[in-house]
């Protein structure tokens, strides 16, 4: 059993979206050329995925789940409609998707000019459906953890794009093999930040911290990990 | 008759249609392997618990297709128990029981949680299956103790993983870290629990002390920790029973 | 419409035509949808340790782009321009759910290990690419075979990074051992002489280094293919 503040770090660093699943690649790459740009794109991704994990959550505990559908009354438990949740989790990110842009153009213009052209973009985002599944794969018990995993996530990726954009802006005065040039050294970089990221893993938080006894053991396990 | 392609009606009809006939499909497509898909984690589940009381060699000879009869052979169901967390059987199916579920389940009180016991009989010889579940560094891992006539010593082991690191976590399936639990106790002369701990790889055999996987310390004290959770119910239920 | 995609499927020649048969071998090659046009990238590379896993999720795929890139063929002059995006989004869902429920109960461990990366094929930008960009201004036939070429370059791409992973990570191809027995205590072949895998391998991030370097081959090679910056 996680805490919540325990998904929401993993979220961030050990299990980023784009170092240790690749989701949202394709956008990833092709909105990275400038750090501003980027920025924009991460704060859409951010607000997207807080907006829809949850609304998935409820979706798949009060609709889809096998049973889920029980509050309607006892000759409804039975029903499991978990196969429709891929088509309707697209479908409530894309409806999400339009929706806020709709509401951002009407009653924030400034955010408008900043987001706006981002978030069609990001209907198609692999980690915005992404979030959603994962969410439904690992079963989170409660709402809040099912919130905080997104906003981890969202968070993760914005990290992970403004690092990538910055890089990209300087290595134009790096002399790169040519057939490397653009995407190929883009992608050995991002495996480069990947394993970087990787150095998270195995951190421990909240709860299992209070377990162990003494601080040598954290040493005695790190260098365990290095044999 | 012509269409407007752009009219509203027409796009709400063609909506309405969409939904009706992709709804349809998808339904019976679903109805039609669903069966399948159940049978599919039943048959898991029957071969996760053989692998933990089988001998390597009869173990690597089951797979889906003769796991059900194998299972019939060896476990009858109706022996089989559940215990609350006192160690004290109550009601209940114990196949049923989705230990998984009830771990990620926060909301579920620990005094409502129930633990199946599967008894199996093997060369006229009793032996327990406790199933535990557990986190790894990635995900879940989970696994079955099989416990010896005695109630005491463990005879056999299986580990599963989700997605622990290959070569290093995921190591936790293989053989050679299975050999490590055979033949520890978990009870000691009185009867009273005694946890298991990992420890150092090629630190050699001590009691209640199993090598961890070098590289996999994560994991391996995942594997301890589940273990000894899992196993704190059942000794009580043991413990009470001990001829 | 219908009669002249039957009619074309009538004599031999004209159904593998010089053009059509450019419509499959493009995407393997100097058009792949991976490293060319740097689609779909986010569900492919996860899934890339075992050979086995990186055919099952090609195999999906291509069925996926085939079959939805047909669809949508046949569909195209009904479909209402304003709902467009929702309906590819919709045939799009409906197959990998197809494709979800087929594999959960044939091939129940594979299925497992894919996880949600089954779920991502619908937002893998191939499928919509070329749904929207050819599938909705084309006919049938040529849609089927542009469907499978960019099906097929995926997939291509896919086992390719997963042939290296494997290898050099486990030392298997198909989990059939390539290089000997790796056990601790019993080695033998490779493994006896001292070789070990390279667990480096296995661990996400090489999958990216290594299609930066199918990247770098491809266009080491063919230079019109390389970008200023």
């Amino acid at each position: 059993m996680e805490s919540t503040l325990d998904i929401f770090v993993k979220a961030i660093f050990s299990e980023n979206m784009i170092f240790a699943y690749f989701l949202g690649m394709c956008s990833y790459l092709a909105v990275s050329k400038t750090v501003k740009t980027a920025v924009g794109l991460g704060a859409a991704v951010i607000f997207v995925l807080v907006v829809t994990v949850p609304v998935n959550y409820l979706l798949e505990n009060y609709m889809l789940k096998a049973g889920a559908l029980s509050w309607l009354g006892d000759e409804y438990a039975n029903i499991d409609l978990s196969f429709l949740s891929f088509i309707m989790f697209i479908a409530v990110v894309a409806s999400i998707v339009q929706l806020v842009e709709m509401l951002v153009e009407k009653f924030a213009p400034a955010l408008y000019g900043a987001l706006g052209i981002f978030l069609p973009l990001i209907a198609v985002n692999c980690s915005i459906l992404g979030g959603a599944l994962f969410m439904q794969e690992r079963q989170y018990s409660t709402l809040l953890d099912a919130t905080a995993f997104s906003l981890g996530s969202g968070i993760g990726w914005f990290i992970a794009i403004v690092a990538i954009a910055a890089i990209r802006e300087k290595i134009r005065y790096s002399n790169v093999p040519a057939p490397l040039r653009g995407l190929g050294i883009t992608f050995i970089i991002t495996g480069l930040m990947g394993i970087a990221f990787m150095s998270f893993m195995g951190i421990k938080y909240g709860k299992d911290v209070k377990k162990e006894k003494a601080p040598t053991t954290m040493v005695g396990q790190i260098n365990n990990d290095k044999n | 008759m012509a269409l407007n392609k752009e009219s509203n009606a027409y796009t709400f009809g063609f909506a309405i249609a969409l939904v009706i006939v992709v709804g349809t499909i998808l339904a019976s497509l679903s109805l039609g392997l669903k069966d399948k898909q159940e049978k599919n984690g039943v048959v898991k589940k029957k071969m996760d618990i053989l692998k933990a009381m089988l001998p390597m060699e009869e173990a690597n000879k089951i797979d889906r297709s003769n796991a059900e009869e194998n299972f019939n052979k060896y476990v009858d169901l109706k022996n089989a128990l559940v215990l609350d967390m006192n160690g004290k059987p109550v009601e209940g199916n114990a196949f049923d029981i989705d230990i998984k579920k009830d771990y990620k389940n926060k909301t579920l009180k620990e005094s409502d949680k129930k633990f199946p016991l599967f008894v199996a009989q093997k060369d006229g010889k009793k032996l327990y299956v406790i199933p535990i579940i557990g986190k790894g560094l990635w995900g879940p891992i989970w696994g079955n103790l099989c416990i010896g006539e005695d109630m005491r010593t463990v005879v056999g082991a299986s580990f599963g993983h989700q997605g622990e690191t290959p070569g290093l976590g995921a190591e936790i399936t293989q053989q050679f870290f299975i050999d490590r639990w055979i033949g520890e106790t978990i009870l000691d002369e009185n009867g009273d629990f005694t946890p298991f701990e990992i420890v150092k790889d090629g630190s050699g055999p001590k009691p209640q002390k199993v090598d961890g996987i070098t590289g996999g310390t994560i994991t391996s004290k995942g594997v301890e920790e589940m273990a000894n959770r899992g196993l704190s119910v059942y000794a009580t239920y043991f413990k009470s029973n001990m001829q | 419409m219908s009669e002249i995609a039957i009619k074309s499927k009538a004599p031999r020649e004209p159904l593998f035509s010089k053009k059509n048969k450019k419509l499959i071998t493009d995407p393997l090659t100097d058009n792949n949808p991976v490293t060319i046009q740097v689609l779909g990238i986010c569900s492919a590379l996860a899934i890339t340790v075992q050979v086995s896993q990186g055919v099952v999720m090609g195999l999906s795929v291509i069925f996926v782009t085939v079959m939805g890139n047909l669809l949508i063929s046949l569909l195209r002059n009904v479909i209402p321009s304003k709902i467009r995006i929702i309906v590819q989004l919709v045939v799009a869902a409906s197959l990998v759910i197809i494709v979800n429920e087929v594999l959960k109960a044939y091939l129940p461990d594979i299925s497992e290990k894919l996880s949600v990366f089954v779920g991502l094929i619908i937002t893998n930008c191939i499928i919509m690419g070329r749904f929207e960009a050819f599938a909705m201004a084309n006919k049938p036939w040529p849609s089927v075979l542009d469907g499978f070429g960019n099906g097929l370059g995926y997939a291509g791409l896919l086992v390719l990074v997963a042939i290296f992973r494997e290898l050099f990570g486990s030392g298997t191809l198909g989990g059939i051992p390539i290089f000997g027995n790796s056990l601790p205590g019993e080695e033998s072949g490779l493994y006896a002489m001292g070789y070990a895998n390279n667990n480096m391998m296995i661990l996400p991030p090489m999958a990216l280094v290594i299609v930066g370097c199918i990247i770098w081959v491809q266009r080491s090679r063919n230079k019109s293919l390389q970008e200023s910056h």
